[in-house]
């Protein structure tokens, strides 16, 4: 293999973008996914061939360069008006989105993509046209010298290899739970299963809503104008998953010292310090994840369930594999023993659909009059939690870019060149399609 | 994993209408059937669930027991409202006393919110067993919750947060306050 300058892996979320070279262990940057640009006002004004607006850009005709991108783009909110180009997870304004990966190549990471190969993901259910923009903007506007674009759920398997505790295999079960929502997908053998992948409306914002609401139901130190990054700050940084809420309610009386915390926050504008009393949202916050119902009234599902619901609509040959490697990824999956809880929850319902079909085999044996038991198989349930959670989407496209297969996965430029945007449409480790 | 049940929830022990006179553990001079000294009562089941069980807003009764449950936590949410007004512990035993004799509604009666699910009891003798009991077992928890429930000579707010919770989206079993 000749020598390549390492891969630029880019994974583009709702919430934020990861982007930076293969091999690392961390992406380079984390930036909210945003774009600032002039108001329209602007752009309406430069086609009727005046300048309405008198800023220097469009005196100089350069409109175009005036834009931020991630953090800067937010705290530019004032003056520019701030657009998120990815929506659900899909890319809604290429335009923008295209703007958005020149500053990140240029201005962010500061490389030459004509010397690199890029890998970009995309969310299950991808459409076709889309991958097809994608290596559009990546080949003519950026002359890449190679592209992949990666499923994100296969990506997150691929990370969870690092755990060091399941067998190196692509199938399995991906919670992939952000800000905005959870997705289960079950992967076979690299495959995304995609008529069985379901979503649930609840996710790391619902748990920091839940847990503003319950601040505000006891603390009344709490500026009003604060609360939510009270909230978040509390969920992100004293929350996780009890086994048992009357137990753990329990603990909380016999031991308030150890239990309950106290946290000094500081007020933004006044810089007065004040006090918040930390209790039961501890636990409670991500506690909705696995009884919805007392956050939300429109959806009732627990995520166990779910999970087990997803994994039964697969085609049976799978489940096992499903059911053995669960793999989490994501912020609002970081929580402290969220893996136990949830593999706790899932074992359930499998024993007791163990438990029922044993003994219903059982009562049909008997009633063909034979004497033999019946004893049922053990089924292994497995949620694999590891370090790289967080940005288990990049990291493993970070692993997957830096191994030599990876160049021949890729389509090249030449390829490009030959066939047109429709290469994107097909994945090359599928084999023969092309 | 939905709300915490009761476990006094076995059919065959004493009935008023379909609510089951729980045995409970009382120095208060009632009809309810004493409960051994070393056990956990229902009562004690109430008040410990019931900051688990208060953020429910779906409950299944699965028998007896359950509807005692759910009538004590509801009357616990009324101790909580009624206690955020009082001022030191002496007070609050005091004013939830009140509370607990004070007139209210059984199954059946016109202001009762739980008609729907609770039986209405069989006969007049029944009726009166229901309210000598459920007095006895508002008294009996009024006893043991203050105890709990104030901390420093104050109503603490590690309780108080919840009285604005709505157990299966009702705030009260009916009490005249």
């Amino acid at each position: 293999m000749t020598n390549h300058l390492p891969a630029v892996v880019i994974d583009n979320g709702t919430g934020y973008t990861k982007f930076g070279y293969s091999g690392n262990n961390d992406p380079q940057f984390i930036i909210p996914t945003s774009i600032a640009v002039r108001d329209s006002v602007g752009q309406a004004g430069s086609a009727r061939g005046q300048t309405v607006t008198g800023n220097l850009a469009s005196k100089r005709g350069i409109e175009d360069l005036d834009f931020f991108i991630g953090d800067e783009a937010v705290a530019n909110a004032k003056t520019y008006s701030v657009h998120n180009p990815v929506r659900h997870g899909q890319v809604e304004n290429w335009d923008l989105m295209e703007k958005f990966h020149q500053a990140c190549l240029f201005q962010y990471l500061r490389c030459e993509p004509e010397d690199h190969h890029f890998l970009l993901t995309e969310p299950p259910l991808n459409a076709p046209e889309n991958r097809e923009y994608t290596a559009e903007i990546m080949f003519e506007s950026f002359g890449v010298k190679g592209l992949y674009i990666a499923v994100q759920a296969v990506l997150a398997l691929a990370a969870s290899w690092t755990s060091g505790k399941g067998d190196q295999t692509l199938t399995g079960t991906v919670i992939d739970s952000g800000d905005g929502v959870t997705h289960v997908i079950p992967v076979a053998e690299g495959y995304v299963i995609g008529s069985s992948i379901k979503h649930i409306p609840i996710a790391g914002r619902d748990i920091t809503y839940f847990v503003q609401q319950l601040l505000r139901e006891r603390e009344n130190s709490i500026p009003p104008e604060e609360t939510m990054e009270v909230a978040r700050r509390i969920k992100e940084m004293y929350s996780y998953v009890c086994p048992d809420i009357v137990r753990e309610f329990r603990k909380y009386d016999v031991d308030p010292a150890t239990w309950f915390k106290r946290h000094e926050f500081v007020h933004s504008v006044t810089k007065k310090p004040y006090h918040v009393d930390i209790g039961f949202e501890r636990f409670l916050g991500p506690e909705i994840f696995f009884n919805p119902e007392i956050a939300s009234s429109d959806f009732l599902t627990p995520l166990p369930e779910v999970v087990d619901g997803v994994i039964q609509s697969c085609p049976i040959d799978t489940r096992r594999g499903l059911y053995k490697n669960i793999v989490l990824s994501g912020g609002s999956t970081m929580y402290k023993d969220f893996g136990k809880r949830l593999q706790r929850d899932i074992k359930r319902f499998t024993d007791d659909r163990l438990r029922a079909s044993e003994t219903l085999a059982q009562h049909n044996l008997k009633m063909a009059n034979s004497q033999d038991q019946v004893k049922a198989g053990q089924l292994e349930v497995k949620v694999v939690s590891h370090k790289k959670q967080r940005y288990a989407v990049w990291f493993g496209g970070s692993l997957l870019a830096d191994t030599a297969e990876f160049y021949n996965c890729c389509h090249t430029k030449a390829q490009y060149e030959e066939y047109g945007p429709s290469i994107a449409r097909y994945n090359k480790v599928f084999g023969s399609m092309l | 994993m939905p709300a915490y049940h009761s476990a006094f929830n076995a059919p065959g022990g004493r009935m008023a209408g379909n609510m089951g006179i729980i045995p409970i553990k009382s120095k208060i001079r009632g009809p309810a059937p004493p409960a051994p000294e070393d056990q956990e009562d229902v009562i004690d089941e109430a008040i410990d669930f019931f900051r688990a069980n208060c953020l429910f807003r779906n409950f299944e009764i699965k028998g007896p027991g359950d509807r005692t449950l759910i009538y004590l936590t509801l009357f616990i949410q009324e101790c909580l409202q009624k206690a955020a007004k009082t001022a030191t512990l002496a007070d609050g035993q005091r004013q939830l006393m009140t509370l607990a004799v004070s007139n209210f509604p059984i199954p059946g009666d016109a202001g009762f919110p739980l008609n729907t699910m609770f039986e209405k009891p069989a006969n007049r003798a029944d009726a009166d067993l229901l309210r000598a009991y459920l007095t006895q077992c508002r008294q009996e928890l009024v006893t043991r919750f203050t105890q709990r429930l104030y901390e420093q000579d104050k109503p603490s707010k590690w309780w108080m947060s919840f009285s604005k919770r709505k157990f299966m989206n009702i705030a009260s079993v009916g009490t005249t306050m």
